[in-house]
């Protein structure tokens, strides 16, 4: 069965380039416009993986990564920022929130599965 | 050295002329600003839509290439074999026949090359292609994305338009160039916007993945 990752952008096209490129490598991707939107899918169906913008409306990518560790299903949950943010700073309060790497946009499909192949869950 | 009253007046008048051209255009530019934000959303929403469904055809497209370059390419049982093999099967049972029978034989394995020659000449650049192909639908997934760029860009500007219309519309006095500056450089996210900011040439170093 193919494994499910969770696409977590405001940006439409955005979320839809990140789709087509893991739909394209045989992943299914379930979208949320937003980490709140994103919590509301953390209902304990099972997700291998998040690709996750860092600036966001709602809640932020950040304060995502710190909600979805603390529900039991999803502790484990990888996470990879992916974000035209660039600051170190943000960059350490991901790596302090849990994401297990980040990623700056534009990335190139090749880039993303490399990463995704690397963190996603069994 | 004091002004006077004479010199100081046209100046507040233009001052005043400034705020009041500020607040009426501000509005304008800030329409325009969203609209432009939202056709160039929609028109990459449009190109990716499309896209989408070219993806499918692509893919199969791909897939046929490896196919037929495998098909090819086989060493037992493959095309380009199949004159030699032929050759292999006929050559036994050559010598008995008559040299008509053996002319037309190899006429026959001669056209067999001719066509699987034909065969590898059309597959060889089906393959180049699609590999270029792939090559450019790599190219327009990383193109696709400046749209994200463009976006934080112009909400960032209109933000601050609002910001500015705000600060006019409540006279606010305390407004300090300096001090505005600095909010909004603290608003950016890319390093593109900093340089931008600063106007400041330098390599962007947006790229990369950092594992933790």
């Amino acid at each position: 069965m193919a494994q499910t990752i969770m696409v977590i952008d405001d940006s439409a096209s955005l979320r839809q380039v990140v789709s087509m490129a893991l739909k394209g490598a045989g992943y299914e991707v379930l979208q949320a416009g937003d980490g709140q939107a994103a919590l509301a899918l953390l209902d304990g169906r099972k997700i291998h993986m998040a690709v996750c913008d860092v600036n966001m409306p709602r809640m932020n990518g950040i304060e995502f990564v710190r909600a979805a560790r603390a529900l039991p299903n999803y502790k484990f949950l990888p996470v990879l920022m992916l974000t035209t943010e660039t600051q170190e700073s943000k960059k350490a309060e991901g790596k302090a929130a849990g994401a297990k790497a980040w990623m700056v946009k534009p990335f190139s499909p090749a880039s993303l599965l490399n990463a995704v192949s690397k963190l996603c869950l069994p | 050295m004091t002004k006077s009253v004479a010199q100081v007046q046209p100046g507040l008048q233009n001052a005043l002329a400034l705020v009041d051209l500020s607040e009426q255009v501000l509005p304008v530019w800030e329409r325009q600003l969203v609209s432009s934000c939202q056709h160039s959303e929609e028109a990459v929403r449009q190109m990716l839509a499309a896209f989408d469904e070219l993806g499918p055809h692509l893919d199969l497209a791909v897939r046929q290439s490896r196919d037929i370059t495998a098909a090819l390419a086989q060493s037992e049982g493959g095309m380009t074999q199949l004159a030699q093999a032929c050759d292999a099967v006929l050559q036994p049972v050559l010598s008995g026949c008559t040299p008509e029978a053996v002319e037309a034989i190899h006429r026959v394995i001669a056209m067999i090359t001719a066509c699987v020659d034909a065969l590898e000449n059309i597959a060889k650049p089906f393959a180049r292609e699609t590999q270029i192909v792939s090559l450019q639908v790599d190219r327009m997934y990383e193109g696709f994305q400046y749209q994200d760029r463009i976006s934080q860009m112009l909400t960032s500007l209109h933000q601050d338009m609002n910001r500015l219309q705000q600060a006019l519309r409540q006279s606010d006095t305390s407004v300090n160039a300096t001090k505005w500056l600095e909010r909004l450089a603290a608003t950016y996210v890319m390093t593109e916007q900093h340089q931008q900011h600063d106007d400041t040439q330098g390599a962007v170093v947006d790229d990369g993945t950092t594992f933790f």
